[in-house]
């Protein structure tokens, strides 16, 4: 369909406990390039990032307003880790595509679940051929979150459809006892759902069809 | 990404916790528990310190030592040798380390005034 451009932030961790930091911090198995949530001990959402492998360092790339609120997060859970944290954002743009493009050497490219992930620093022009309406649309398609439409700091993972960043067997992590228990007794409490229009309480709304989150009848 | 910006990024000043001089003390059943594990060679020390992490956001890690390279002060308490890293010390001032026995299995507890609260299995803490 297009390139569509986020509303993100870009930091950058730096040192050799990095990997093992976010991993300690989020519900996915952090060992590489992911997408992964950052939960309080509550188990709502901070935020959903990108976890880009840059070899030095990783960049992690958030949703801009939930910025402040995730730094505060991990910057006070640095005790005798090696980790210095630097933030980019103002540097680049970060674009998400519905299909693989070429781009230049420049643009950082990565493939996520939401589709490729570019990230293109100022000096470099990339074309946002999409819309938000556009936008709106391949997310209903393809029920894709997104933050403060699904994501927002109300929910868990798993009622907004971000149960398959929550990893099943990595081990602790902030708000994983909850997580696990919802998912052990099978009481995830909400789910997110597509459903045709019109949709009351609709989250994302669609030209034919809208996402919403909506609360599981007892039992499943 | 233009990794020259992020050699000049502005960086993320992470504000260090004030150290905090630790006061710790250890029950009686903790000090039988670690006299059995220190087996008479006190040369070695008993390491407390705080890890990020867990279901809560620190976890507690103990270990017995015979140097770290970590900042920490020393303390002795009851004849052990006891080492706090500095960066987790505000974590731990006024923590009572105990030992309780389980059906399923026993082991240290940290009773910590400075928690909110604690995972299930005791290990973490907010």
């Amino acid at each position: 369909m297009g390139i569509f451009q986020l509303d993100a932030y870009v930091l950058i961790i730096q040192g050799k406990d990095r990997l093992s930091f976010i991993d300690g911090l989020s519900t996915n198995k952090v060992d590489g390039d992911c997408s992964t949530v950052f939960t309080t001990t509550a188990a709502k959402i901070i935020d959903l990032v990108d976890v880009i492998d840059m070899g030095d360092f990783i960049a992690i790339v958030g949703h801009q307003p939930y910025k402040e609120n995730l730094i505060q997060h991990i910057s006070k859970r640095v005790l005798n880790q090696d980790i210095s944290i630097a933030d980019i954002s103002a540097n680049n743009s970060v674009y998400l595509s519905t299909e693989d493009v070429d781009v230049v050497d420049k643009i950082t490219k990565r493939n996520t679940w939401r589709g490729w992930l570019l990230v293109a620093p100022n000096s470099v022009s990339l074309e946002a051929d999409m819309t938000e309406e556009d936008f709106s649309e391949y997310r209903v398609a393809n029920m894709i979150p997104h933050q403060g439409h699904e994501i927002t700091p109300n929910v868990h993972p798993l009622a907004c459809g971000l149960g398959d960043l929550v990893h099943e067997a990595k081990g602790c992590y902030i708000g994983q006892e909850i997580l696990a228990r919802m998912r052990s007794r099978g009481r995830q409490g909400k789910e997110l759902v597509r459903l045709p229009n019109p949709v009351e309480g609709a989250t994302t709304i669609g030209v034919n069809h809208s996402l919403a989150i909506v609360r599981l009848k007892s039992g499943e | 990404m233009d990794c020259n910006t992020c050699d000049t990024a502005p960086a993320i000043v992470i504000n260090k916790p004030e150290v905090v001089n630790v006061n710790l003390t250890i029950t009686t059943k903790a000090k039988e528990m670690l006299d059995s594990a220190f087996d008479g060679d006190m040369s070695h020390a008993l390491l407390v310190g705080v890890l990020s992490g867990g279901c809560s956001g620190y976890m507690y890690d103990l270990q017995i030592v015979e140097s770290t390279d970590q900042d920490c002060q020393e303390l002795s308490v009851d004849g052990f040798r006891v080492l706090v890293p500095n960066a987790s010390s505000h974590l731990l001032d006024g923590i009572e380390i105990d030992y309780v026995d389980r059906m399923m299995g026993g082991g240290f507890k940290i009773n910590n005034p400075n928690a909110s609260s604690s995972c299930g299995c005791g290990e973490s803490f907010a």
